[in-house]
């Protein structure tokens, strides 16, 4: 069934050419450039040139390994030259890709996480970003999420944050999708977000149809995927109090009309959609749907709940519209539980079932082959 | 001496209590009514009387007048008229909770955390009299005074809910939810806002849809008739002008909208007209209606059946299918047409003098030769058949 995962690490590949080796000498001179006091023209090029390294992987391989270069990176986002704090931030970003940078960008994250919730500060987008990258690894993000706690900016406001148009005018702040979403890998912020005595994982849902950004929209999603995970509050979340089923088909539903008694069968969000409704356009959104949806099946008691509400109606007009072939896979192996028959008693709770060792090995073998199959197709395309 | 004024003192104390009869004491409760008099002891009172007559209540005019001494406090006038609030408010007599608060907001007292409850808890009497704008105004300035006053907040998404407002609910409720997170009537209330509004979304699709299906099926109908060349007519339009659909659209519905009969043209599965037609039959003041006449069904087979056996107000038992003659009036040029019974119903509204009136076609019926039918006939033309 997988782990509750990370989503993918954002780069900003900008600038000139790169210089993929640079000896000691190069190295200290170009650090010697990249300090506060520099002269500001100077300054710029430095930067610029700095940024063009990180656009090639031998540029950010050469630099990640530099402690010295990060931490000068870091003093720069504190310039006063907006072009300057700008390309410092980008090169942080690409280098942020590799985890051997995270030992020492993680010092920095107190001010960071002050600077993301500052809803006047100019480069919070910057920021976010960054951040977005450094959760990914579940050793940075948990030090991302102890630094949360130590300086006071929980989750509860994060996802306020998240929640408010226009909490800062000059960033949108669509990355504390992803941020979210990694810091969904721990279970201690999953437990927030499923904390039944308040309404956090609620405000996130209408998202899930959030139209001006992917990214936003992407990282609500990967998001409540990963708090299917915890099957414990399974009955809850398909229940009255969250009805997360709903927001998760929404986006796979298409503009269908069904006879009057199927569409009353469907969750109220889901009947009567206009003729110009459009599915999810991004495939690895409408995967991750899925999978959530997917999830949501693992115990009886979900089941059994997400069968009644109409899921196989939309899953089988989905199929149906889908070309994209793992969205394809994925679409067959739900149909094959709404419709299947009841597993067997002890098998009932699917995350929970032990796979013995051959079997295990047997089907690992057997996922290694599609995806050979597939990465054949790919390249025959 | 002394003796004497010891036995004077002692005279007078017997000849007192000589004087003094033992009296019963008067001031006692009647044992029959005893209850209500106690009842109106303040002391004892179990609830508040609704009016204080100072004649009845003596007493109780007595406190009052000291609790609502204009000598007090602002403060302590207003804090005592809250209570007195509250007090009407645990019995329901909600109107006068109101009066109450409203006093004791009138004593613009400088403690604004009291005035603060004091709009909240107007608030929530006129939440239970169902007077929920008032209400929200109430809220709105309880919040003005003290934002984070969380009964009030409460109070105002309570007042949304019930006015259908679902978005504003929700506001107001996330906002309480910022001050308190685990609050449970905040938490409740917007689920329960966020679950209306998406019904309320549902129901509006829904409409949206059976508007548009019943929209085309207007016009398939309307579309139906034009292909036949049926001309409907109009008042107020040359016969010649182009008619609008929604014109004619409306014309269709003609009589149904207060006639008993409330039919309308419609098509069938098989794509073919059904249309409600008057029979007239002017030789008595009679009429027949039928709800739904297949355009392709001849007038001769619905004559046999109507006619099979003569009707009652044929006196001169002479309305027999075969003395029958079929006709429509052409009234704006005072003319007559008959129509062949053999013929079917879509063939004679197609005739180029026919016009559907009202969405209901109409044809006349004769006895051939009578002398009514002569009589009729005068000053009018008359296109007989061949």
């Amino acid at each position: 069934a997988g782990q509750a995962g990370a989503g993918a690490g954002s780069l900003c590949l900008q600038g000139g050419a790169s210089c993929p080796s640079m000896d000691e000498e190069q190295a200290r001179e170009l650090l010697g450039f990249l300090r506060l006091d520099t002269r500001p023209d100077l300054k710029g090029q430095a930067t610029g040139y700095v940024l063009g390294l990180t656009g090639s992987a031998e540029g950010r391989t050469l630099l990640a390994g530099r402690p010295d270069f990060l931490e000068a990176l870091l003093l720069l986002t504190g310039d006063h030259s907006l072009a300057v704090v700008k390309d410092s931030y980008h090169s942080l970003i690409n280098l942020s890709v590799a985890v051997a940078t995270h030992r020492v960008l993680a010092k920095e994250l107190p001010v960071l996480l002050h600077r993301l919730l500052d809803p006047g500060y100019a480069f919070a987008d910057q920021v976010c970003t960054l951040l977005s990258n450094l959760s990914r690894e579940e050793g940075t993000c948990c030090q991302v999420f102890q630094a949360m706690q130590e300086e006071g900016l929980g989750l509860a406001r994060v996802v306020e944050v998240f929640c408010t148009e226009g909490y800062n005018k000059k960033a949108a702040l669509h990355y504390l999708g992803p941020l979210l979403s990694n810091l969904t890998q721990l279970p201690e912020t999953r437990e927030f977000l499923l904390d039944r005595s308040r309404c956090v994982v609620q405000r996130l849902l209408p998202y899930t149809q959030y139209e001006a950004s992917a990214v936003r929209r992407g990282g609500v999603i990967g998001t409540l995927r990963n708090c299917c995970f915890e099957y414990k509050y399974h009955e809850w979340l398909l229940g009255p109090e969250v009805d997360l089923l709903p927001f998760l088909l929404l986006p796979l539903a298409g503009p269908e009309e069904f006879p009057e008694a199927e569409m009353e069968r469907l969750p109220v969000d889901l009947q009567y959609l206009p003729p110009d409704k459009q599915r999810e356009k991004d495939p690895d959104i409408r995967k991750m749907l899925l999978e959530a949806v997917m999830l949501l099946t693992a115990t009886k008691a979900g089941r059994q709940l997400v069968k009644e509400k109409g899921t196989y109606l939309v899953v089988r007009e989905l199929h149906r519209w889908e070309t994209e072939p793992d969205v394809q896979a994925a679409c067959k192996k739900l149909i094959q539980v709404l419709i299947g028959d009841e597993p067997e008693p002890g098998m009932e709770n699917l995350l929970e079932v032990k796979i013995p060792e051959d079997v295990e090995e047997r089907l690992q073998h057997l996922d290694r082959e599609e995806e050979r199959q597939q990465g054949q197709q790919e390249t025959q395309k | 001496m002394e003796e004497a004024a010891g036995q004077a003192e002692e005279a007078g104390l017997a000849s007192l209590l000589d004087r003094s009869q033992p009296q019963r004491y008067t001031g006692g409760f009647n044992p029959e009514s005893w209850e209500q008099e106690f009842d109106k002891i303040p002391m004892f009172m179990k609830k508040s009387p609704a009016e204080i007559d100072p004649e009845q209540n003596p007493d109780l005019a007595c406190l009052q007048s000291i609790i609502f001494d204009e000598d007090r406090s602002p403060e302590e006038q207003a804090n005592t008229y809250k209570n007195e609030g509250n007090e009407y408010f645990k019995e329901k007599n909600y109107k006068k909770a109101v009066i109450s608060y409203t006093e004791g907001l009138k004593k613009k007292c400088s403690d604004q955390d009291l005035n603060a409850v004091l709009y909240t808890n107007r608030a929530a009497a006129q939440f239970y009299l169902g007077n929920y704008r008032s209400a929200l105004s109430d809220v709105s300035t309880a919040r003005k005074i003290r934002p984070n006053h969380l009964k009030a907040i409460i109070r105002g998404a309570l007042c949304h809910l019930e006015l259908k407002n679902f978005p504003e609910a929700m506001a107001w409720c996330e906002e309480g939810l910022r001050i308190d997170s685990k609050e449970k009537k905040l938490v409740e209330t917007r689920a329960k806002a966020d679950r209306l509004k998406r019904a309320e979304q549902r129901d509006a699709r829904k409409a949206k849809l059976k508007e548009k299906n019943e929209q085309s099926q207007k016009e398939v109908l309307l579309t139906a008739i034009k292909e036949r060349n049926i001309k409907l007519f109009l008042e107020a339009f040359k016969e010649e002008d182009e008619i609008s659909d929604g014109l004619a659209e409306m014309s269709l519905n003609g009589l149904s909208s207060d006639s008993t009969m409330g039919t309308k043209v419609y098509l069938d599965d098989n794509g073919n007209l059904n249309w409600p037609v008057l029979f007239l039959y002017p030789e008595y003041g009679q009429t027949d209606f039928i709800s739904a006449f297949h355009e392709d069904s001849r007038f001769i087979d619905h004559i046999q059946v109507m006619f099979a056996e003569l009707p009652p107000w044929d006196s001169e038992r002479k309305y027999h299918p075969s003395n029958l003659e079929l006709y429509f009036e052409d009234e704006a040029r005072e003319e007559m047409f008959q129509l062949n019974p053999e013929n079917t119903l879509r063939q004679v509204l197609q005739h180029q003098r026919y016009f559907v009136k009202a969405g209901t076609p109409a044809f006349l019926v004769l006895v051939k030769h009578s002398p009514f039918s002569k009589n009729y006939f005068f000053g009018k033309k008359v296109h007989r058949l061949k």
